[in-house]
């Protein structure tokens, strides 16, 4: 009978995702026709020997930007999150406004806000750099900038994102034990020191949550730079999810763009199991 | 299928919830710092985050040409034909309502799903359940990205491109529901379900009659997040559709952009107002999301 209860949901995840996993494996190893099917040619894992080839934008530079992205928002994002957390978590009026203030923009559409912030770091008009002027300093060009493109889309990204990750710390800040924090007092403990050697160890299974769903939102992340820099300038902020687009559905390389998916894949699932792991062994050990 | 968190969390990343998980960290013996330093760094952050808010609402309403004064993008000139422009653009109402169709039907595919789901994985015992868990619980390594290229041929074998059905029914399963569901039935005790089963009440009458209205809480986490993660996709839609007659707000919000980047003013204004019911209905319901993500993680113990 239970079969029967579940079977709509699991019909649901074969046909539009397991499957479709299974699928793109296959996929990955033809020279995919997107518009004949039957004219696809098989070519074994040329596709992935062409991960290491020379093309433009190349598989290993995308890969660094995947990783250059993901690293910021991870270490930048927690950070940040666990300082909003430790800031917000008492209670009050004050700072539950604050806490919604700082959530909201999570709740925003990316597609919206993204464009949002391109204006926000436009030379001419925009306000960071109208900002920057009126305090008579240079001015980085921002999305125009090979070199400060990146750092403008992590600026966006942790806006809309942080909120989040702040909320899952007070969740986090919320069940741990005062006991320990008063006995720390009383044993004349500073701040510094309640928070390094009672708080902080107690957060760790929030902290890995944060990082590991973190990693993997940031490297499947794609509406921003859509919007905000196209990938660019000069490929500059190229990530492997807005490379497997640009390969799939722009230059038609679908067979390409699906040894992507995959290699894609492959990073998730280990993330996803290395939490896992991680996760029973903090449950078996407190 | 937008960005940073719908992509991953549109599938979800369940976590065991606990009971009173939420405990607010009330001002009781926690005032040892003080206060005043706090809340003065909390406003200013609380501020800072709205800024871009504020900025979008007076850029949809300046002149392109506005001189470039701190006080000039500041301050609002009341160009209200930025509005009109942006209005007449693009066929605005009937964006809106793909999308509120789009999502409320994904909701309650959705909770369908879930509900059955969860309580057969909570309740029922039944050969493989352990097994078929596991499969489900699988399905959070695959990321939404990798599955654009194969569903999109799929999509163009069943005739499905281009229609409400695949913005709909694949988003209509969730990891994340199901294990809420399943965990909100396993917390309670089994004494019920056995009592009503002696009743002679079908299983499908003891979900319906019994188990639902025990398991609402559960019901308004999976709908709020849900619908949100609907509302705010892009990438799939973005691919699988190609005209406005199926096509969400959002991805209508993307061609305007595509075709009027430089008209700012007017785009802020189509910023303004197709972000605005989204970020309402969040207004209004915020205690239940942040509630939701709170205990979420107040259950994170592995």
């Amino acid at each position: 009978m239970g079969w029967l209860y579940t079977a709509p949901a699991l019909l649901i995840f074969s046909v539009f995702i397991i499957g479709p996993t299974a699928y793109t494996f296959y996929v990955s190893l033809f020279h995919w026709n997107a518009l004949n099917t039957a004219k696809s040619k098989y070519i074994g894992l040329a596709n992935y020997r062409s991960l290491f080839g020379s093309t433009a934008p190349s598989f290993l530079s995308s890969a660094w930007h995947s990783l250059y992205f993901s690293g910021a928002m991870v270490i930048g994002g927690t950070a940040l999150s666990l300082a909003f957390a430790l800031l917000l978590q008492r209670g009050g009026r004050l700072l539950g406004a604050a806490r919604v203030a700082i959530f909201a923009p999570h709740a925003t559409p990316v597609v919206a806000t993204s464009l949002a912030w391109v204006w926000i770091f436009n030379p001419q008009f925009g306000l960071a750099d109208t900002l920057l002027r009126a305090a008579h300093l240079g001015q980085p060009g921002w999305l125009q900038s090979t070199t400060w493109a990146m750092p403008s889309v992590i600026v966006y990204s942790l806006w809309h994102e942080v909120g989040f990750t702040v909320v899952l710390f007070l969740g986090g800040l919320a069940v741990i034990s005062p006991e320990l924090s008063e006995a720390a007092r009383v044993d004349g403990a500073n701040g510094w020191q309640e928070f390094w050697h009672v708080t902080w160890p107690q957060l760790r299974p929030v902290t890995l949550f944060v990082v590991i769903i973190t990693s993997i939102s940031s490297l499947q992340a794609f509406t921003q730079f859509y919007e905000m820099s196209q990938g660019g300038p000069v490929y500059a902020t190229t990530t492997l999810s807005y490379l497997l687009y640009q390969e799939a559905f722009v230059f038609f390389d679908t067979g390409y763009g699906a040894a992507l998916a995959i290699v894609l894949f492959a990073v998730t699932a280990a993330f996803t199991l290395l939490q896992r792991r991680t996760g029973d062994r903090i449950s078996r050990s407190s | 299928m937008t960005a940073l968190p719908s992509e991953v969390r549109r599938r979800g990343l369940p976590r065991r919830r606990t009971g009173g998980a939420a405990r607010p960290a009330g001002p009781a013996g926690r005032a040892r710092h003080g206060r005043l330093p706090v809340r003065i760094v909390a406003v200013l952050a609380g501020l800072l985050f709205l800024l871009p808010f504020y900025y979008v609402v007076v850029t949809s309403l300046n002149s392109a040409s506005v001189s470039a004064s701190v006080s000039d993008i500041l301050l609002p000139h009341w160009q209200w034909a930025n509005y009109s422009r942006a209005w007449a653009a693009a066929p605005w109402p009937r964006l809106f309502l793909n999308t509120l169709l789009i999502a409320s039907a994904t909701v309650l595919l959705a909770l369908a799903t879930s509900l059955l789901a969860g309580f057969a994985f909570g309740v029922m015992r039944f050969r493989g359940r352990g097994l078929l868990f596991g499969l489900v619980m699988s399905v959070l390594m695959i990321p939404g990205t990798v599955l654009i290229i194969p569903d999109y041929i799929i999509a163009n074998d069943i005739n499905w491109l281009d229609t409400y059905w695949i913005q709909i029914v694949p988003w209509g399963a969730s990891v994340f529901g199901i294990f809420l569901v399943r965990q909100f039935f396993m917390g309670l005790p089994q004494e019920i379900f056995d009592a009503a089963e002696l009743d002679g009440a079908g299983r499908l009458r003891m979900l319906w009659s019994i188990g639902i209205p025990l398991v609402r809480p559960a019901i308004v986490i999976i709908s709020l997040n849900v619908f949100l993660a609907s509302w705010n996709s892009f990438l799939w839609p973005f691919i699988m559709t190609s005209s406005p007659d199926v096509q969400p707000v959002e991805v209508g919000l993307a061609a305007f952009a595509g075709a009027n980047g430089v008209d700012f003013p007017a785009l802020s204004a189509a910023v303004v107002f197709t972000t605005a019911p989204i970020l309402l209905f969040f207004l209004f319901l915020q205690r239940h999301f942040i509630t939701g993500a709170m205990s979420t993680a107040g259950g994170v113990r592995g």
